[in-house]
């Protein structure tokens, strides 16, 4: 640890909570593939127990990661310190972990017995969850190169994947099918629709102030 | 448009070269300080500076007056390094300084037990971040229990430090031979020697002479060991973030301890350093026990200042000074952190402190201002 004193470039430690950011981003978009590979049934949900966990838990580590680097920013800088930004990162972090957790609660409907290898649906839901693994590597660039622009228009093509994700979940309760058909479908909606929502907190720090973060869909008039 | 979240404004902030630069220059200035405080208090003539000094010849009174001196100037490293350039220009003897010099190592805790008052709203955060700050006070107050009557009975530590100084200086250092010189002491003394001949051309006599020397000798101690502090933050905030976040992840230990005595080295400030550690210990992510070792080799580290002014010092005595308060801080280390029950005794004492003042906030007002304040000056008054 001394020698962290005299090696490198001695930059700021923000750039190593944005570094680490982008890292629990990437290990969630794994979990997600990790969890649909589960519930599609390209994998057994027990071979990929551990590796899910670890997944889990590795997301969890950074975020206490993130938290003690915080204290640690802001009692080094004292009043000179960004509080705003560190307040945000407290946030997003938060947001990521989220997506971690739901991404296992998904590999959780998998282990419970849940299979859609087979379902009519099948299709539909496997394009929904790719596009929604897509979303969570352009919600990373979009945070690392904070492109407002990309923002804006991820924000609003979110809006109206939670509005549909949540029509679907609703259809669920006068469904016909068997309980464990309609619970297992209204829960992965739920889910893909938190992972959603939860991804458009962490963008929207982009072109948001740290007041408004987690309330874009309060604020329909701003988003012009 | 409101400013978005992560709108990181790139800070107007000088390139870290010229910080550096500026670094090496104010430490020039720093010892051309104590060669001015030096020169100033010799042209009082020897009898003004033996009445000077007379008033805390007791060892008890010397100690105290070092930790008000501190807690004045909220830095011990200007306080020892006037004292390196007192003992250096033969004005204040070795014996007296040693207390001194102990002194100011307490009265440096008074700037972290100050940050962690800060948290004095929140209960549990408090009574960390309060005990984070006085287990260094611990230290020292016990360090020094048993460190100076030892050393008035044996003068086992300035004798060490002789030792050492004939060791670095040769053998005649304390012998009573001419000074020696060097281009660093020679550069030092040039700008001195420039205001003293344009004070006596003036016809000023030698107590506005002295006066005036040793106005511009603490000034410029405290202006550039205020700055070098400044600027060498600014230079190695990054580097300390990434090491203590390391820490965070390793856990405390030896590791832990020369990481504080090189960052007290780096800003030249133990209290930055210790000041840094009360947030983290309030917050809870870096318990007691792993800022302790931290803490200890803060104290070390900012006896590099002490030794930085003996360059400039007249006489070895100087770095024997210099020498005595690393001596000392080593003592205390080697007591209190190798045995863990030996270990346990300031954290134990600082958690017993800060549970009392978490209950009444009476006890922080009264320690600190007790400790700090009243002790030192009661004792003045009636030791003098």
């Amino acid at each position: 640890m001394v020698f962290e004193l005299f090696k490198g470039r001695g930059d700021s430690q923000v750039d190593a909570i944005e570094e680490q950011i982008g890292e629990m981003l990437a290990t969630t978009h794994e979990t997600l593939l990790m969890a649909t590979d589960a519930l599609f049934r390209r994998v057994p949900p027990d071979d990929i127990a551990k590796p899910i966990r670890k997944a889990d838990k590795s997301v969890n580590k950074v975020e206490r990661s993130i938290r003690r680097a915080l204290v640690v920013h802001s009692g080094v800088h004292g009043a000179q310190a960004d509080a705003p930004l560190l307040f945000t990162y407290m946030s997003i972090s938060k947001d990521i972990e989220r997506i971690g957790d739901i991404t296992k609660d998904m590999w959780d409907l998998a282990d419970a017995g849940v299979d859609l290898s087979m379902v009519p649906e099948k299709d539909v839901i496997e394009q929904s969850v790719a596009k929604l693994a897509d979303s969570i590597v352009e919600a990373a660039r979009i945070f690392a190169e904070r492109d407002a622009e990309g923002a804006a228009s991820f924000l609003n093509a979110g809006d109206e994947e939670r509005d549909r994700y949540e029509a679907l979940m609703l259809e669920q309760v006068d469904s016909t099918a068997d309980a464990r058909t309609a619970v297992s479908r209204a829960l992965l909606y739920r889910y893909v629709n938190r992972i959603i929502a939860h991804l458009m907190n962490v963008v929207t720090a982009v072109v948001m102030p740290l007041d408004r973060l987690d309330y874009w869909d309060e604020d329909k008039m701003d988003r012009t | 448009m409101d400013t978005p979240a992560l709108n990181v404004e790139e800070g107007r902030s000088l390139p870290k070269w010229i910080r550096i630069v500026a670094v090496v220059g104010l430490l020039y200035l720093f010892l051309v300080g104590v060669k001015s405080l030096e020169s100033g208090i010799k042209a009082f003539g020897a009898d003004a500076s033996e009445r000077l000094f007379s008033n805390i010849s007791n060892p008890v009174a010397g100690l105290f007056a070092g930790v008000l001196a501190t807690v004045l100037v909220q830095s011990s490293s200007v306080t020892t390094s006037t004292i390196v350039g007192l003992v250096g220009g033969g004005v204040l003897p070795l014996s007296s300084a040693v207390p001194m010099i102990m002194g100011a190592n307490i009265g440096t805790t008074v700037t972290n037990t100050l940050v962690s008052v800060g948290h004095i709203r929140q209960g549990q955060e408090f009574k960390r971040a309060f005990a984070g700050a006085t287990v260094h006070d611990f230290f020292n107050l016990l360090t020094v229990a048993i460190a100076l009557p030892l050393e008035l009975a044996t003068g086992f530590l300035s004798k060490s430090a002789a030792a050492l100084t004939e060791v670095f200086r040769g053998q005649d250092a304390l012998s009573g031979a001419a000074p020696s010189s060097s281009p660093i002491k020679e550069a030092v003394g040039y700008p001195v020697d420039v205001i003293k001949d344009a004070l006596e051309g003036a016809g000023m006599g030698t107590g506005v002479e002295g006066t005036l020397l040793l106005v511009v000798g603490i000034g410029l101690i405290f202006v550039a060991l205020a700055m070098i502090t400044r600027n060498m933050k600014m230079v190695m905030a990054g580097r300390i973030e990434q090491s203590l976040n390391t820490m965070l992840d390793k856990g405390a230990g030896i590791g832990a301890m020369v990481l504080g005595m090189a960052i007290t080295v780096a800003v030249q400030s133990s209290s930055i350093t210790t000041s840094i550690l009360i947030p983290m210990v309030g917050a809870g992510i870096l318990t007691l026990k792993n800022a302790f070792p931290v803490t200890l080799g803060a104290n070390v580290g900012t006896t590099i200042t002490a030794l930085l002014a003996s360059v400039a010092a007249e006489s070895p005595e100087g770095l024997t000074i210099a020498l005595v308060h690393t001596l000392f801080n080593l003592f205390g280390i080697l007591v209190f952190y190798p045995l863990p029950a030996m270990r346990n005794i300031p954290i134990r004492l600082a958690v017993g402190l800060a549970e009392l003042a978490q209950k009444n906030k009476g006890w922080v007002l009264g320690y600190v201002v007790g400790l700090f304040v009243v002790l030192p000056l009661a004792t003045i008054a009636v030791l003098r």
